[in-house]
């Protein structure tokens, strides 16, 4: 046991680890210039502390065993998702029913650590030792994994959430031996079909005037509705240029954010308030440290001792990836916008904390490469 | 790998993520590039503009005052309760109309249309809901913030006029600067933009560069509703120049009591300095309250209110003093007495001229009202001899009446310095065949007309005046205005500072006085005819002053036929004058509309006006004060028609 904890603490990913709590620290001194007034950044200091915690519990336990005992995991965030839907205890903010009250804390979004599960269900059926291609019956049965949670969160009206269960499954088949025509075919037909179904949404207005609008503005920020529904990705344009090079000359009282202008500041918006705040330079650094972490987790899942290792660090990679894509993209407005936060940065406890596990799961997996 | 088979070549797979993630990454590098560093300064631009406001703060104007330091015309602050365009963002104007309307008792028809309007504007930065709002109203808005977050209290001058139409006339009005007026290129040069308050008439308008303020502003930060969060920088206005003008208020109320109580409440009193041109009063009546320009008129009873002023057949709106013409009637005698002896027409020692009881040119028989035999100059003027007066027209000609006109500039605006002054009709060639088309030649009848102040003379009450108190003064025209002072306005030195300045003509080129050479003989010749007038029983006896001696000269304007109507196309009745006729101090010119002979009605409306001076300069009692009546009424008046002829054979 000794010898374990000599050998955890020298195989532990240090770099990994101070990455992530790198950018907290930097997202939380962008939390506190978004909201000033606000205890936003407090709260993200605390949950920083209930994350890294998290983060060492898991990573000091045999990730083999967790995933033994996922199914058991993977129900319980079913019911936790099904209990959001209850009303009283769930609590609807901005139309969506997705968080849960908890006394002293406030509330928290079950859609984030579900998202872990869901994960290590997944590398937990695509994780046997395996020869050959997928099967249609494996591909559906990953499907139908993931279709579970989806469908209650669709039920909570959380589109954005949904979204990034996707490239879970996808980069799990991906992973798992799925037939590189299949791979193919389906980006093809992505790109064909995407904007076929998007004319035949708005011509059978299934896709609401307000979802075109959104996307109308990232065609056209500058003739869009700019106080109507492009009024976020416009000021949130407004806000990254203004940044410049090194930052908007304005004082902080000033600032798009304190003045209001920018929406939801402190969560959806973070990135837009340190592009605002740090300039291009600062931003190009956010960029490069998520690349690197990134990077340090793929590295760790290309010497994963076995398949289920790398399968749950390479869902986590595809779920961040796919996640600070999308947030970043809608700051930026070249996506439309999508309550998503963004990993790591973002107000927001669930997240932080689901992502502080997710990594101590990367952890776990890389400080057990050598035992067998 | 441990796991690797040869099935899936997971390490290259695992390479496809790897680059997938680094493109997703470069393309958002890409795309800050473009917003942060391409676009950069045109986006702070932009976010620069939507939190930085400039609220303009209003510059009061200047004062005016009279001569004795006595506001005629301030500013005082009222509150408007405003809708700010910001904080309108998607809500639906016409849903307050029913909440508003009922809180604040504005009509509700008013504000639809207003809001109507507004909305086809691209561009607005408030919308008015109510004008000088009681502490009432500010205390709802106040109350009801949350709900109504796009309301605001705004503080803003409103000029002040006096009650009761009072010198209307001379102050002018400001109002809101019309659309029309945008377009044109003399208010744009200026610099004025929709909503600014401009003078549009009268002293206001003349001086408007002076009287004008130079507006302030704040530079505020405000949030994404509009409302202020922190001030950048404030530049005070600049009130505008306080203005002493010549006007004596007493006077002023005297002259404007006279015509309220003059027989047709119509007509023209003016009072100058005779040595100097500064106007001491000018009331024209009807007149109307300048306070609806400023204020009322953005409501539609103001609107209807103007429109019922625009209709009015006895044109209150008009400034009769200065855009009226009127024959002058008899006292056209006086310059054509003076340029008659200048041209050698008649001479000092032979001025005698047959009156004959009127003339016969061709097979026409124009009358006089009397027969004086052959008087000299000096009867012919007390007693207002038209006899006399035809033969000395026919001496002189037509051209020698044109040359008395040009010499008083009787053809000429008189350069007052308030706007829309019109030009007198005189008697020329051209005119004739503009008026008598058939008959275009000029004949010796079209001289005699000429020559006692009708037909071919028609002019405003001001010029007439102007150049009685040019021979008042023995030859000095000088330009009637109503400027004493306009006060500095800043530090001596510092860039904004607007200094002292009097009186300057507006036309520079303009000789200020003009210099008429008339002998001192002859002068005095005239005055002792228009002495005679007042104080050796001439047609205006009944004003006559014991040691303040006017001089003057009553006239009748012929409105269909001279004497010939009774009813309300009866004739103007004219008084000329000034005092003390050797040494003037004070002139005066009434004119009252329609009230028949110029003896009965309009030299006793000037001697009010004489004793009020009286008592401020000589602090006595006038002598002689006649009890004359308030109102003469043109009822009871005993056959007016025949008065002038009376009186005139009793003073033969």
């Amino acid at each position: 046991m000794a010898r374990i904890q000599k050998r955890g603490l020298r195989d532990f990913d240090w770099l990994l680890a101070f990455l992530a709590i790198g950018i907290v620290a930097f997202g939380t001194v962008q939390i506190r210039y978004a909201q000033p007034t606000e205890g936003y950044w407090v709260k993200q200091l605390i949950g920083l502390g209930i994350a890294i915690i998290a983060m060492l519990a898991v990573a000091f336990t045999d990730y083999r065993k967790l995933i033994n005992i996922a199914p058991a995991f993977y129900i319980f965030g079913l019911v936790l998702l099904v209990i959001v839907l209850i009303p009283g205890i769930g609590l609807k903010i901005n139309g969506q029913r997705a968080w849960i009250k908890v006394p002293g804390i406030g509330q928290f979004q079950p859609s984030e650590f579900v998202k872990v599960t869901t994960a290590m269900m997944l590398a937990r059926y695509f994780g046997r030792h395996r020869v050959g291609t997928l099967t249609i019956q494996e591909i559906a049965i990953g499907g139908l994994i993931l279709a579970l949670p989806i469908a209650l969160i669709l039920l909570e009206h959380d589109v954005g959430s949904v979204l990034t269960y996707l490239p879970i499954l996808i980069i799990v088949l991906f992973l798992s031996a799925i037939r590189i025509r299949y791979v193919v075919a389906a980006a093809v037909l992505g790109i064909v079909l995407l904007p076929f179904a998007y004319w035949v949404g708005v011509k059978t207005q299934l896709v609401k005037n307000y979802q075109q609008e959104r996307i109308n503005v990232i065609l056209d920020p500058e003739k869009a509705d700019r106080r109507g529904f492009g009024y976020n990705t416009w000021q949130s344009i407004l806000t990254v240029g203004e940044g410049g090079l090194l930052g908007a000359d304005t004082s902080s009282a000033h600032s798009q954010s304190s003045l209001k202008f920018l929406p939801e500041p402190h969560t959806d918006f973070i990135f837009a308030v340190t592009a605002g705040n740090s300039g291009f330079v600062g931003c190009i650094l956010v960029l490069l440290a998520y690349g690197i972490l990134l990077f340090r987790l793929i590295a760790g899942a290309r010497r994963a001792p076995d398949r289920m290792g790398m399968l749950v660090i390479m869902a986590i990679v595809g779920g961040l990836t796919f996640q600070i894509f999308i947030n970043i993209g809608m700051e930026l407005g070249i996506l439309p916008v999508i309550g998503v936060p963004l990993p790591l940065m973002s107000a927001g406890l669930a997240s932080l904390i689901a992502t502080f596990i997710a990594i101590g799961f990367a952890i776990s997996v890389q400080l057990r490469r050598f035992v067998n | 790998m441990k796991f690797e088979d040869s099935s899936q070549n997971l390490r290259g797979r695992l390479w496809i993520v790897q680059i997938f993630v680094v493109l997703l990454l470069a393309v958002l590098g890409v795309r800050l590039y473009y917003l942060q560093l391409v676009r950069g300064k045109h986006y702070a631009e932009i976010a620069q503009n939507q939190r930085i406001r400039l609220l303009p703060i209003t510059a009061p104007r200047g004062v005016i005052f009279d001569r004795e330091g006595r506001p005629l015309v301030d500013s005082r602050p009222i509150f408007n309760v405003i809708l700010s365009r910001e904080d309108l963002k998607g809500r639906n104007l016409f849903s307050l109309v029913k909440p508003l309307s009922e809180a604040l008792a504005v009509d509700a028809d008013t504000l639809r249309d207003r809001f109507d309007q507004i909305s086809s504007q691209p561009a607005f930065e408030s919308i008015l809901v109510k004008q000088d709002v009681s502490p009432g109203d500010i205390a709802w808005v106040e109350a009801h913030e949350l709900e109504f977050p796009e309301l605001r209290v705004e503080q803003q001058p409103q000029r002040r006029y006096p009650a009761d139409g009072l010198l209307a006339h001379v102050l002018g009005y400001v109002s809101e600067i019309g659309a029309e007026q945008l377009k044109q290129a003399s208010y744009k040069e200026r610099g004025f933009k929709p909503g600014d308050v401009i003078g549009q008439s009268g002293l206001e308008q003349t001086y408007d560069e002076y009287l004008r303020g130079r507006d302030g502003y704040r530079k505020v930060v405000v949030d994404s509703r509009g409302r202020i969060q922190d001030e950048i920088e404030t530049v005070p206005a600049q009130s505008g120049q306080d203005l002493i003008t010549t006007i004596d208020l007493d006077l002023q109320i005297a002259a404007e009591e006279q015509l309220r109580n003059s027989a047709t409440k119509r007509g023209v009193i003016v009072v100058m300095n005779p040595n100097n041109g500064e106007v001491l009063a000018l009331a024209s009546a009807p007149t109307f309250d300048p306070n609806l320009f400023s204020g009322r008129i953005s409501t539609k009873e103001g609107r209807a209110e103007y429109a019922a002023l625009l209709a009015d057949p006895e044109t209150p709106l008009l400034n009769r003093a200065v855009q009226s013409r009127y024959p002058p009637g008899s006292t056209w005698k006086i310059p054509m007495a003076i340029a008659g002896l200048q041209q050698g027409a008649i001479t000092l020692d032979q001025s005698n001229i047959v009156c004959g009881g009127g003339i016969t040119v061709g097979n026409k028989f124009t009358r006089c009202m009397g027969n004086h035999g052959s008087p000299d100059v000096k009867t012919a003027i007390t007693h207002s001899c038209d006899g006399y007066f035809y033969r000395l027209g026919l001496k002189m000609g037509l051209d020698g009446i044109m040359a008395m006109v040009d010499e008083f500039d009787l053809n000429k605006r008189t350069g007052i310095d308030i706007p829309n002054e019109v030009v007198s009709w005189t008697p020329s060639r051209e005119f004739k065949r503009r008026m008598q088309p058939r008959s275009p030649e000029w004949s010796d009848i079209d001289t005699v007309y000429s020559s006692f102040g009708q037909v071919y003379d028609v002019i405003t009450p001001i010029a007439l005046l102007r150049s009685i108190n040019g021979i008042a003064v023995g030859g000095k025209l000088y330009i009637p205005h109503f400027v004493k002072e306009f006060k500095p306005v800043g530090e001596p030195g510092a860039s904004d500072y607007r200094p002292s300045r009097g009186f300057e003509p507006l036309d520079a080129a303009r000789p200020n006085p003009k210099i008429v050479p008339i002998p001192e003989d002859i002068q005095h010749k005239v005055v002792e005819g228009m002495w005679s007038v007042v104080n050796a029983g001439g047609t205006g006896a009944r004003i006559k002053m014991a040691g303040f001696d006017i001089a003057g000269k009553t006239g009748t304007a012929q409105v269909v036929g001279l004497g010939k109507d009774v009813g309300k196309n009866k004739d103007h009745s004219w008084f000329v004058s000034y005092a003390p006729a050797y040494k003037p101090e004070i002139a005066l010119v009434a004119i009252i509309e329609n009230s028949g002979f110029g003896g009965h009605h309009a030299a006793p409306a000037v001697r009010q006006v004489y004793d009020v001076y009286y008592r401020k300069t000589r602090h006595e009692e006038p002598p002689g004060a006649l009890p004359i009546a308030k109102t003469p009424k043109p009822e009871n008046n005993n056959a007016p028609k025949e008065r002038p002829e009376t009186q005139i054979a009793q003073n033969q």
